[in-house]
């Protein structure tokens, strides 16, 4: 069936290869792998050149570019094209006791100008809306004079500004009233959730960012009107759904850790699937990820980024070293171990199949006919010594079957929230030599075609997330009141990110009670979702 | 009267004490772990204490613990915590000077010197900040507490069933309002009171409270609780870098140190969470059950536990294996690390452990005021090593 649709073309940066896809719909018309350079850019120049020549394409009938992207975790990384952040927490007299930057890297502090940056200010909210002290303005004030010239972005970050962000907001105004409009502002309460200094760290990295994220839109922008595309530029962040270019100037640290996510939504959109688990099998290891709506289900643990922590959302992944390069150990016919080891790369060089003297999962899989067709991954068969797997003896190769089964039953289980069986998709290089039959827990398995380009098939999704929270006290307040407030700040956030606002709906809610507090005080956190085209 | 003070060496010298253990991140570190362990799930998150002591090791303040039999009978000490809410905390982290000043206010209304801090509970904020308070007023940590665990009332330790109070207690917050409690003997009150407080300032107040004579805490502490958690928190941490199984170092850490034997009674995955906001009398306490389903061995078993903050009981297919005061930890089993009642979700897997409570929590009169009993069980409280005579896995 040919379907109809928009053009839309994605692309996601790895560390090696740039993927890029051209779709209509579900329909994958042409796929591009080129090699990631450098500067990012260039490499996704390339696939978007070869997916345009591929398809035939018209230029002008594309509807939407995307791209997931690793420009600002490599800067952080790398600690380079930084910007010199000028810091101000609005606290004081609270927090004084842990200063803004405690615990980062000395190099990262340095690169974004360090703690001379940094000011405490008098200010802040109460959980209940209260100041905690007024907003000390002038104090505000002096520090910008002191920093203008000398910073390219401002961070600021007010006690119990996710749920009260006036401090926040009337400090933004002073700064850019003094600093002017080139100097970029970022509000936590915009950034991340309660947790003042996992959210403050996130703020200050992304205000280190902007003009990373900055000169990549505009790079990319260029090279995609030069080509005859007038479609508007959207960037992956990192919970797989997109946020428009604009947007991601001022966002830039959503798009850590984006590349997982997009990989697990594009695999979801192809599969048809919206709940179920992702095994994504490689070489070496093997990530799932649990799919709500269409969603990757977050994590509750801290992210940490170039040796920060933070608390921005991000997919909750769990990794297993298993993966097709995996050594089987055995002593004998009994198998003692499944890895932890891989042979990886040199699976050509060290695997049985190969001649080589290790057994690993692929040869298993080899052993017993469950391969039949060549790999794209190889460049040769995907068995050259057939006389080798041949004198394997079948107990040890059927138990180590079993025993990769038990492990994937295993960690699917680990990632599942009801008793239930749940759809399976299993993906990446190594999906073809695991067992798919027979999975506890699982309701069906499926792979879909085109999954090795799942991460540039997610970029095209056209859909936004978002969240936002508020706090209640069920004793005064109506559950369902609150709950509408902040699905409404929510859908807000949404919208700001480039969403239409008809076609947002709630993904979930979350409600976190207040310990240790007399009352029924508590943290409503709802995501939702929308529709960009 | 702080301004007298050298340092916590000058007043170890005074005092012709010469063992002492320094405290550096690494220790400070292996004492929050540990005592997060003995937490039984309550506590809250210990950071932001961490950080905090961390800082004041980094400005070059000393922190030395030294042990409770070498501690001058008429000597004072005090108790310092954050009591409020978790959640307030993580947002709203302390100013610098609130130890120092719920200190001072309470050696001015007690008018003498404070020359010791004393641990309040092992778990959360409050193990660490009894360090960083100690290395802030220039005092030695005595190797004590009140609980060897935590609990959700300030009332509810050995201190008060051995006949001493946390009356006067000082309550203060960062824009320095301070309020003193004292109620007398009235322990309860005071707690009542001093949950008021905090709330009325936003939530979190920090404390100085039971202010013990030196030969007070000889009698009536939990002695070397921080040895306990400090060679729990080793342990696990050893686990961890060596790759062995932290359940069965930080059992063995027990035996060693406190001479007790705990028991690995059960592992499996939270399947219920039943979450109930306040008592009957609204009492502000996060209540609630949550049912794990059982794999590996204990696969068709069922495991239900009770929580008031921290874990209060477990039944395991329906039979009781343990009841407050005793203790129970909800621990990764591959990291050791434990599952507070405040962070727990669906499909977290944990290894239960129960560990029995220290003598001292097990008198009659702390069965009446944390036994079963008091947390509306309509039963009899039996030691933890009575319900569990096979022993548990080990």
């Amino acid at each position: 069936m040919k379907e109809t649709g928009q053009l839309r073309v994605g692309f996601d940066v790895g560390g090696t290869f740039t993927d890029g896809v051209l779709m209509q719909g579900r329909t994958v018309l042409a796929k591009a792998k080129s090699l990631t350079t450098q500067d990012v850019t260039g490499g996704i120049v390339e696939a978007l050149d070869e997916v345009l020549s591929r398809s035939e394409a018209n230029p002008a009938d594309v509807a939407m570019v995307s791209l997931g992207t690793t420009h600002t975790t490599n800067a952080l990384i790398e600690r380079r094209n930084l910007n010199q952040v000028g810091i101000f927490r609005l606290g004081a007299p609270a927090t004084t006791a842990i200063p803004p930057l405690t615990g980062w890297p000395e190099d990262l502090k340095q690169a974004i100008g360090g703690s001379e940056l940094v000011h405490i200010i008098r200010g802040g909210s109460e959980y209940d809306g209260r100041d905690i002290v007024p907003l000390d303005k002038q104090a505000i004030a002096d520090a910008c004079r002191e920093m203008k010239g000398k910073i390219d972005s401002v961070a600021i970050t007010g006690v119990f500004s996710p749920i009260i962000n006036d401090h926040e907001e009337q400090a933004a105004e002073i700064v850019r009233d003094i600093l002017g409009d080139d100097v970029h502002i970022t509000l936590s309460h915009r950034i991340a959730t309660i947790s003042l200094l996992e959210r403050e760290n996130s703020t200050i990295l992304n205000a280190s960012v902007i003009t990373v994220m900055q000169r990549a839109v505009k790079s990319l922008r260029a090279a995609v009107r030069e080509r005859g595309i007038e479609a508007p530029l959207f960037i992956v962040q990192n919970d797989g759904s997109v946020m428009s270019a604009d947007y991601a100037i001022d966002y830039p640290i959503f798009t850590v850790a984006s590349g997982p996510a997009a990989s697990v939504r594009g695999s979801v959109y192809l599969s048809g699937i919206e709940d179920g688990v992702v095994i994504d099998i490689g070489g070496t290891s093997t990530d799932v990820a649990y799919i709500v709506n269409g969603f990757p289900r977050e994590s509750s643990i801290t992210v940490t980024i170039g040796g920060v922590k933070t608390n921005i959302r991000c997919p909750d992944l769990l990794s297993i070293a298993l993966g097709g390069g995996t050594i089987v150990k055995h002593e004998g016919d009994v198998v003692t171990s499944l890895g932890p080891e891989s042979v990886g790369y040199n699976l050509v060089r060290l695997g049985k199949s190969f001649g080589g003297p290790l057994l690993t999962v692929h040869d298993t899989a080899v052993a017993l006919g469950k391969l039949q067709q060549k790999l794209d991954v190889f460049k040769t068969n995907y068995v050259t010594h057939p006389e080798k797997i041949a004198a394997l003896p079948k107990q040890l190769v059927e138990q180590a079957w079993m025993k990769i089964k038990q492990t994937l039953e295993e960690v699917i289980d680990k990632m599942k929230t009801t008793p239930e069986p749940v759809p399976a998709i299993f993906i990446g290089g190594g999906a073809m030599v695991v067992p798919k039959v027979g999975i506890a827990g699982v309701s069906e398995v499926l792979s879909p075609d085109h999954f090795e380009v799942g991460g540039a098939v997610g970029t095209t999704i056209a859909e936004i997330g978002a969240y936002a929270e508020g706090v209640v006290d069920l004793d005064i307040d109506d559950r369902d009141e609150a709950i509408a407030n902040v699905t409404e700040h929510a859908t807000d956030n949404a919208v700001a990110a480039g969403a239409i606002r008809d076609t947002v709906s709630v993904i979930d809610v979350e409600e976190i009670p207040f310990t240790y507090m007399p009352g029924k005080r508590e943290k409503i956190r709802i995501r939702v979702k929308g529709a960009v085209l | 009267m702080t301004e007298k003070r050298m340092s916590a060496r000058s007043i170890l010298n005074e005092w012709g004490v010469k063992d002492f253990r320094v405290i550096d991140k690494q220790a400070i570190s292996e004492i929050t772990l540990g005592a997060s362990i003995l937490a039984t799930g309550g506590g809250g998150d210990p950071e932001i204490g961490l950080l905090w002591t961390y800082k004041v090791i980094d400005e070059g303040k000393e922190i030395l613990m030294i042990d409770p039999l070498d501690v001058p009978d008429e000597i004072q000490t005090a108790s310092t915590a954050c009591l409020g809410a978790a959640i307030v905390l993580t947002e709203k982290p302390p100013s610098g000077e609130v130890l120092n000043l719920a200190m001072q206010r309470l050696e001015t209304y007690l008018g003498r010197p404070i020359e010791a801090t004393i641990p309040l509970e092992c778990g959360g904020v409050n193990s660490p900040v009894s360090y960083a308070a100690a290395g802030e007023l220039g005092v030695p940590v005595i190797d004590v507490d009140g609980m060897n665990r935590a609990f959700p009332e300030l009332q509810m330790t050995s201190w008060v069933t051995h006949g001493v109070h946390s009356s006067p207690t000082v309550s203060v917050d960062n824009r320095r309002n301070v309020t003193i409690i004292d109620t007398g003997d009235d322990d309860v009150l005071a707690e009542t009171l001093a949950r008021r407080v905090a709330m009325a300032y936003g939530g979190i107040s920090w404390i100085a409270t039971y202010p013990l004579t030196g030969r007070q805490v000889k009698d009536t502490s939990i002695l070397n609780s921080q040895s306990i958690a400090w060679a729990v928190g080793r342990a696990v941490m050893r686990a961890r870098r060596e790759h062995l199984d932290p359940i069965a170092e930080l059992l063995e850490s027990l035996e060693k140190e406190r001479n007790v034997k705990g028991f690995r009674v059960f592992r499996g995955k939270i399947v219920d969470i039943n979450r109930d906001f306040g008592s009957e009398t609204n009492k502000g306490f996060t209540l609630g059950a949550v049912t794990l389903e059982g794999i590996d061995n204990y696969k068709g078993q069922t495991a239900t536990l009770d929580f008031q903050n921290e874990w209060l009981n477990l039944a395991v297919d329906g039979r009781v294996l343990c009841l407050p005061p005793d203790l129970i930890a909800i621990l990764d089993s591959e990291t050791g690390e434990p599952i507070r009642t405040d962070i727990m979700k669906y499909g977290y897997r944990g290894t239960i452990v129960l560990i029995p409570a220290h003598e001292r929590m097990r008198t009659p009169k702390g069965i009446e005021m944390f036994g079963p009993r008091h947390f509306g069980y309509d039963l009899d409280y039996v030691p933890v090593e009575e319900l569990n005579t096979s022993g548990g896995e080990n």
